[in-house]
């Protein structure tokens, strides 16, 4: 269980009390920062403790230990966004930090004060992810065993594998927000990410492959089955010692299920939230309730997904998180909202209010963003290619808002011919413009799966974890930029 | 600022403390936001609960002490520069007013955001062989984006000038004024054939061949092996006429500073000399896993400047040489493999015959191997440009392959 009166509990032992605060103080707070006439108005208090062990050539090589905590106080009248922030959170300090909103603001009577807000405590628990602690100090040996299992299981898959360096990171965020509107939520987030880099050699080649997991969950959270799932860095990194060069020009691609779902995050989520709309720099401006791609393509962003590290109890502005529909059976339906552009865009807030931290402001940002299912067998769709490419695992990807051109680079794809698998091929970037993607989308499969919880977004400086997913699915064209001319 | 109102107004304040121990060869290493007697009591702590799980490294430890740079050459990092929130807004404001001038007398042209940004900086080092040195930064940026739109879509493109001191600063004219053209020129992009062909890099993206090449010269990149050029002193890895250089010192340089986090200053001095690699940039303990010392780079690199030997010239005499081929104007995505040097991207660009610009194209892949452009850089232009710690003219490559629909 998470949220509700348990989290604010815990905020107020992890944020409030070491700052010497409660929260008559953030009521003072709050009603002086909304005391100048603003729309919306909020305090978002933070702190963070993250730990990390790596494990290189089967020694410990590096251990890490930081904490980081803050307030960041946002005002906004209309479009005008005021905002200050303070890695000091005592009384003074957050006073300090609402007054500079009230100069930045230069709204309304600066020397007016404003009256102390009363607080509602947010009632609402969820199940999400529990409201545990995951860098407890005694946990340092069974977090090195961990290690030392993954490294022992990625030499032993082949003698080829010269070098592993494994990693874990463990990450305890509680939150707090007061909202003008008197709102008081709280939400205590763990994460923990596993990460394998391996290099494999082979007659002075060398070739990378790279592996990753991250739940929302402690060191409870990785179980034997979950350990061996980081043997893929060393398949591919063996699979890359044999690649060839990739092909070059369009050509027909299917897309493996899981990560490089984020297809359709760049393609499709970026361009439906709300302040890209509001601001007029979508590629998918004014296109809402049209035709946008094939019947049977539907692709949903879900906050609310249990296991998923895009989801959220709730969201940076205490907005529980919504399932929205983006693209239904080919039709484009929904955007995805913050409280300020949901405000300024006569819509609601769907729950998509996130920042990377205390220090940045909130946006419209994706949660998990995926494709649902369709009906076709996998074998089939990779049976269907008479020439092409087979991508089962991307690095990143990225958009041209005003565009929609996206992009990602394949770390892992096979060349297709006559239905088969020829060779797995070196690194090479894909590229198309969302909606016509969309269009040349001719098969899709029933193996829905997600990434592995390493996937995160990059938004104007602002980096965040999401999750993305997909079913296998066949693009008719598409531009593969290899090497082989 | 845009459309002569004020988007964001922001006011950052950070502040943070790191503590690194060693303890019997073993390192742990501890970072706070709070300076509470408690949080630096938990601090202390876990640096060393984490120095009692590593495994010792005869490798790591302190730099010896007459390494470091107890006194000696301190770049100018800091310049008094107006930096209140009325320069700012002043600054965001003018430029929003000549961005609605530009985009008043071409209907293709539409306002973007123009921000102006100003940060003032303090960092102390202070270690237990006495060792005890503060630099104090400032740093101002500005920039534009303007839109443009035609039948054929929309496209955006910014500019910008991050500079130590106001003065410095390019003036917003210039600003506006580039990143208009920037968009005016990506448009009525089309697709062209894929073909192996020459590849003119604008400055601003040459700058990432200069970083790939510095990244694989780094120490722990050679120590782990993610690196594409292995055991690269005295190698020659690149074209005959091609030299690098590191300078430390440069005043109010965007990477200048008299000592990295160890305590050790870094030395002006040659990277490439003729193509062939005479430094590379190690910390102490990259520098011992190598056999070698530290060039005062835990940090990273200072500011590089590529040049060349051969004959370049300014924008248009780089098109001519050039002949027919693709410039590259922007990346819009891709990767480098550290570990085999295979290089793609997605990019933006101009297609150019005999010398002349063509048209803007789209949809295009370029993609190589960085061993074989590092050595097919036939020249590097006059039109030199700054970016944080890079400095580089356009590049010309002989032949890479291009991607395209067409």
């Amino acid at each position: 269980m998470n949220g509700g009166v348990l989290a604010l509990d815990r905020a107020r032992t992890a944020l409030l009390g070491p700052a010497g605060l409660d929260e008559a103080a953030i009521s003072r707070a709050l009603g002086e920062l909304a005391g100048g006439g603003a729309d919306l108005a909020d305090l978002y208090f933070e702190t963070t403790a993250m730990r990390s062990w790596r494990l290189e050539g089967g020694r410990v090589t590096q251990g890490g230990f930081s904490m980081r905590q803050g307030v960041g106080a946002r005002a906004a009248h209309g479009g005008q966004v005021s905002f200050a922030h303070s890695a000091d959170m005592r009384e003074g300090a957050l006073l300090d930090t609402v007054r500079a909103v009230r100069t930045l603001a230069r709204h309304g009577d600066a020397g007016r004060h404003g009256q102390g807000i009363a607080l509602t405590r947010n009632p609402r628990v969820h199940h999400l992810y529990p409201a545990i602690e995951t860098v407890a100090v005694e946990d340092a040996a069974a977090w090195i065993a961990l290690l030392r299992r993954i490294d022992e299981l990625a030499r032993m898959q082949d003698g080829r594998i010269v070098q592993v360096d494994a990693n874990v990171r463990a990450t305890d965020t509680t939150i707090l927000v007061a909202e003008a509107d008197g709102l008081l939520a709280g939400d205590v987030r763990p994460m923990t990410i596993l990460s394998l880099v391996v290099i494999a050699e082979q007659d002075g080649r060398r070739a990378r492959g790279q592996a990753g997991l991250g739940r929302r969950a402690g060191l409870g959270g990785f179980d034997a089955a979950s350990t061996e799932q980081m043997v893929a860095a060393a398949n591919m990194a063996l699979n890359n010692l044999d690649a060839i060069p990739a092909p070059v020009g369009e050509m027909p691609v299917v897309l493996g299920p899981g990560y490089p779902g984020v297809l359709f995050h760049e393609a499709v989520g970026h361009g439906l939230e709300g302040d890209h709309h509001r601001k007029r720099l979508s590629a998918f401006d004014g296109k809402v309730g049209e035709r946008i791609a094939a019947p049977g393509v539907t692709v949903i962003d879900d906050g609310g997904l249990s296991g998923r590290l895009g989801s959220l109890g709730i969201d940076d502005e205490g907005t529980p998180p919504d399932r929205t529909v983006l693209v239904e059976d080919g039709v484009l339906t929904g955007l995805m909202q913050d409280r300020l552009n949901a405000g300024l865009m006569n819509a609601r807030s769907t729950g998509n209010g996130r920042r990377q931290s205390y220090a940045h402001l909130p946006m419209p940002r994706m949660t998990n963003t995926f494709l649902a299912n369709g009906t076709a067998d996998p074998a089939d769709i990779i049976a269907s290619i008479d020439r092409g490419i087979y991508a089962t695992e991307f690095d990143g990807g990225q958009v041209d808002i005003v565009t929609g051109r996206f992009n990602f680079t394949t770390i892992e794809a096979w060349l297709v011919e006559k239905g088969r698998l020829v060779a797995p091929v070196r690194g090479a970037t894909l590229i198309g413009v969302g909606h016509e993607a969309l269009r040349h989308i001719s098969m899709i499969g029933n193996d829905l799966a997600f990434d592995t919880g390493m996937a995160t977004c990059g938004k104007q400086g602002q980096s965040l974890h999401v999750s993305v997913g997909q079913p296998t699915l066949r693009i008719d064209r598409m531009m593969v930029g290899g090497q082989a001319g | 600022m845009r459309h002569g109102e004020v988007e964001t107004a922001e006011r950052s304040g950070t502040q943070g403390l790191g503590l690194t121990v060693f303890h019997q060869g073993r390192r742990g290493v501890a970072s706070t936001a709070s300076f509470d007697p408690a949080a630096i009591e938990r601090l202390v702590d876990e640096a060393m609960m984490i120095a009692q799980h590593v495994q010792p490294d005869p490798d790591a430890g302190l730099p010896p002490a007459h390494s470091l740079a107890y006194t000696g050459i301190s770049p100018l990092l800091y310049a008094d520069s107006p930096r209140d929130p009325d320069t700012l807004l002043t600054a965001a404001m003018l430029a929003d007013r000549i961005a609605s001038e530009v985009a008043g007398v071409d209907p293709r042209l539409r306002v973007g955001e123009s921000v102006a940004v100003a940060t003032e900086g303090l960092w102390a080092l202070a270690t237990s062989d006495g060792f005890c040195r503060s630099i104090r930064r400032s740093n101002d940026g500005r920039w534009s984006v303007m839109l443009a739109q035609d039948e054929g879509g929309s496209t955006s493109a910014f500019c910008q000038s991050q500079e130590r001191s106001v003065d410095a600063l390019a003036p917003p004219e210039q600003l506006v004024r580039t990143a208009a053209d920037r968009a005016r020129a990506a448009l009525g992009a089309r697709a062209i054939a894929s073909r192996r062909c020459p590849v003119l890099f604008a400055p601003r993206t040459a700058m990432s061949l200069v970083s790939d090449l510095a990244g694989a010269l780094t120490g722990m990149a050679q120590f782990r092996g993610m690196t594409f050029l292995r055991a690269p002193l005295g190698q020659r890895v690149a074209a005959s006429h091609l030299n690098l250089t590191e300078d430390p010192f440069e005043p109010l340089g965007l990477a200048s500073g008299p000592f990295d986090s160890e305590g050790i200053a870094g030395s002006a001095r040659p990277i490439l000399r003729g193509g062939v690699v005479e430094g590379l940039f190690l910390s102490s303990v990259s520098g011992r896993k190598l056999g070698m010392t530290s060039t005062g780079n835990a940090d990273g690199f200072y500011n590089l400047r590529l040049t060349s030997s051969a004959p370049g010239g300014d924008w248009p005499a780089m098109l001519r040489m050039l002949g027919t081929g693709l410039v590259v104007t922007e990346f819009q995505g891709g990767k480098t493999d550290p570990a085999s040097g295979n290089w793609t991207q997605a990019i933006k660009g101009l297609w150019v015959e005999g010398g002349e610009i063509v048209h803007a194209v789209t949809d295009v892949t370029l993609a190589g191997q960085m061993p074989a452009m590092l050595n097919g850089i036939r020249a590097v232009g006059d039109d030199v440009e700054r970016q944080g710690a890079l400095r580089t003219g356009s590049i010309l490559i002989d032949e890479m392959q291009v991607g395209g629909k067409a």
